[in-house]
């Protein structure tokens, strides 16, 4: 990918700062455990967002498969490290090579689907690779929940403040929103634009849909793969009904549309949106009765999805339709 | 420069075009006519890459391009532009040129220099920053011209593109034509409009039921009797 860094936008370096400034000193002004577990999760869900954007958002093909990617990230970490003490950082990058390795085998069937038939087959792919999980898991003895011991340590990543988790959240959110961004400034990014809006016509450009679907499609696994491996170093205890929850899918296409689909901070802001949402409801409406929560959380998300279709990042583009040379007759 | 040899395509137990052979030479303007039914478009998708032919070759400055896809068509330098406008919906008319120069450099910048170059072609500049789904049908006409002259193309096919057009706007267009073949351009159209077409083809080859009835110069091809009763039935054949 190479990008042209003369096209800088000043409100690029203005977006980059904030961005860097809520990363790393948004951990150091809280004190509250509460609220540095909601950050780490807003920063580790912003990340995924990001990445499910690359194929969801820019490449228009709507995974609901990503859950596949996250639970080989959290089980290849911690497997390697709980049997073999081997570091998740590099059971890190076991995830991601076998996360690399299916999303390239499976881009075989599956782009040769479209719509609601490739989010169909993404959903298999998910739950194929839990069932076989589950099956394998009785060959060779694994218990059903893995438990990681608590031995902090960055080596180990596993930190004793919660702060820890926060920055490293923050980074892997950075890392996320700064390969979109190259995506978005590189010929690759206006291809995948291009193949989304339109297949027929990108062909007869000379777009190889193929090669940039499948671009995205690996760069959007891999990146899920480490949020993966984050989040089992950070629950430290991981089994297979979680990892492999299909709700995870669903989540993060949820976030990227309520901020924006197919733009920068989309995913971010629908990150920071949904979850502290969830929590602060789940606080006020404990009392209601299990569950109370999840309707009104429910009926926001409709009310929000039905005001604004093309997201928040959608309703801020209407409020200053002459800027950046978007003007629409 | 286009060389189509013995096509023939079926779709199940139609045979669409059946055993066409024709010829475009560099520099030339040439038209596929034909009423409705003939095969034009489906011989047009065949020669840019969409359609495989069941039987017989396409070949294009010396090479077969025989069901090489139209992606690679695009890379050698055969651009063509659709029927109905098939627009990057969520661009401007800017980007979507942009994307059509992004075939020939890897430079963002340098690719939207190409792109206002060939919007000012087709006579788009001022409408250069509007989202291409506010254009009228005219305006998609000439920016899909646009995005296919953007691929820096030696030879460009064009389908139906006055189709849809009121009189001044085929003008225009015509103009257009014209100009882009002072530059060197070897041009393809299939179209509907015989009247556009006379004043500025080169030759004529006239399709019917899938076969060649008529190729040569467009006054002659058209007092033809074949041609005649193809169009308009055998009783408008002047004995």
């Amino acid at each position: 990918m190479k990008c042209t860094w003369l096209d800088w936008h000043r409100l690029d370096f203005v977006g980059a700062g904030i961005l860097l400034l809520i990363a790393v000193g948004l951990p150091l002004a809280m004190e509250d455990r509460f609220f540095l577990n909601l950050l780490f999760l807003v920063f580790l869900y912003a990340g995924l967002a990001s990445a499910w954007n690359l194929l969801g958002g820019y490449a228009g093909q709507f995974s609901l498969g990503h859950t596949a990617f996250f639970g080989i990230g959290a089980y290849s970490s911690t497997i390697l490290y709980t049997f073999s003490g081997v570091s998740p950082w590099l059971g890190l990058c076991v995830g991601v090579v076998l996360s690399l390795t299916l999303a390239f085998l499976i881009s075989y069937p599956v782009f040769r689907l479209r719509g609601v038939f490739f989010a169909m087959a993404t959903i298999a792919m998910g739950e194929t690779v839990r069932i076989v999980l589950l099956w394998s898991r009785e060959k060779v003895g694994l218990p059903y929940g893995i438990s990681i011991n608590f031995e902090p340590g960055f080596l180990n990543m596993i930190f004793s403040n919660t702060r820890g988790y926060a920055w490293l959240g923050g980074a892997f959110m950075l890392l996320t929103t700064a390969i979109c961004y190259l995506m978005t400034r590189s010929r690759a990014g206006f291809y995948l634009k291009a193949l989304r809006d339109n297949e027929d016509a990108a062909q007869a450009v000379g777009i190889d849909l193929r090669r940039y679907k499948l671009t995205a499609f690996l760069l959007s696994a891999g990146l899920t793969s480490v949020g993966g491996t984050l989040m089992a170093q950070y629950v430290l205890y991981i089994e297979p009904a979680t990892v492999f929850n299909i709700t995870i899918s669903i989540d993060l296409a949820l976030m990227t549309i309520l901020g924006g689909i197919g733009t920068i901070f989309g995913p971010l802001i629908g990150a920071a949106i949904t979850l502290p949402l969830q929590e602060f409801l789940k606080d006020w409406l404990g009392p209601f009765g299990a569950g109370a929560h999840l309707v009104v959380y429910a009926l926001i998300l409709i009310g929000i999805v039905m005001l604004l279709p093309e997201g928040v990042m959608g309703l801020l583009r209407k409020l200053r339709p002459e800027s950046r040379g978007q003007r629409h007759a | 420069m286009l060389e189509v040899q013995n096509v023939e395509r079926r779709f199940g137990g139609l045979i669409a075009v059946n055993d066409v052979s024709m010829k475009v030479a560099e520099g030339e303007i040439v038209a596929l006519i034909g009423p409705n039914g003939a095969g034009k478009t489906t011989l047009f998708n065949v020669i840019a890459g969409v359609l495989p032919p069941n039987r017989g070759t396409v070949s294009y400055q010396g090479r077969s391009i025989t069901g090489l896809g139209s992606a690679r068509i695009s890379h050698l330098g055969l651009a063509r532009t659709f029927q109905i406008p098939q627009l990057f919906t969520s661009m401007t008319a800017l980007e979507t040129a942009t994307i059509g120069a992004l075939s020939r450099t890897r430079s963002i910048s340098e690719a939207r220099e190409i792109a206002a170059q060939v919007l000012e072609v087709v006579g788009l500049s001022d409408r250069q920053h509007d989202r291409c789904t506010t254009l009228t049908i005219s305006g998609k006409k000439r920016l899909e011209i646009a995005r296919a002259l953007a691929t820096r193309p030696k030879m460009i096919l064009l389908d139906e593109v006055m189709a849809g057009l009121n009189l001044p706007e085929v003008h225009r267009l015509l103009d257009l034509i014209r100009k882009l073949r002072e530059d060197g351009m070897t041009i393809l159209l299939v179209e509907h409009n015989i009247e556009a077409v006379l004043n500025v083809a080169d030759r004529i080859v006239v399709l019917d039921q899938g076969q060649k009835i008529a190729d040569g110069p467009p006054r002659e091809v058209l007092t033809e009797k074949r041609v005649v009763s193809a169009y308009l039935g055998d009783d408008y054949v002047l004995a």
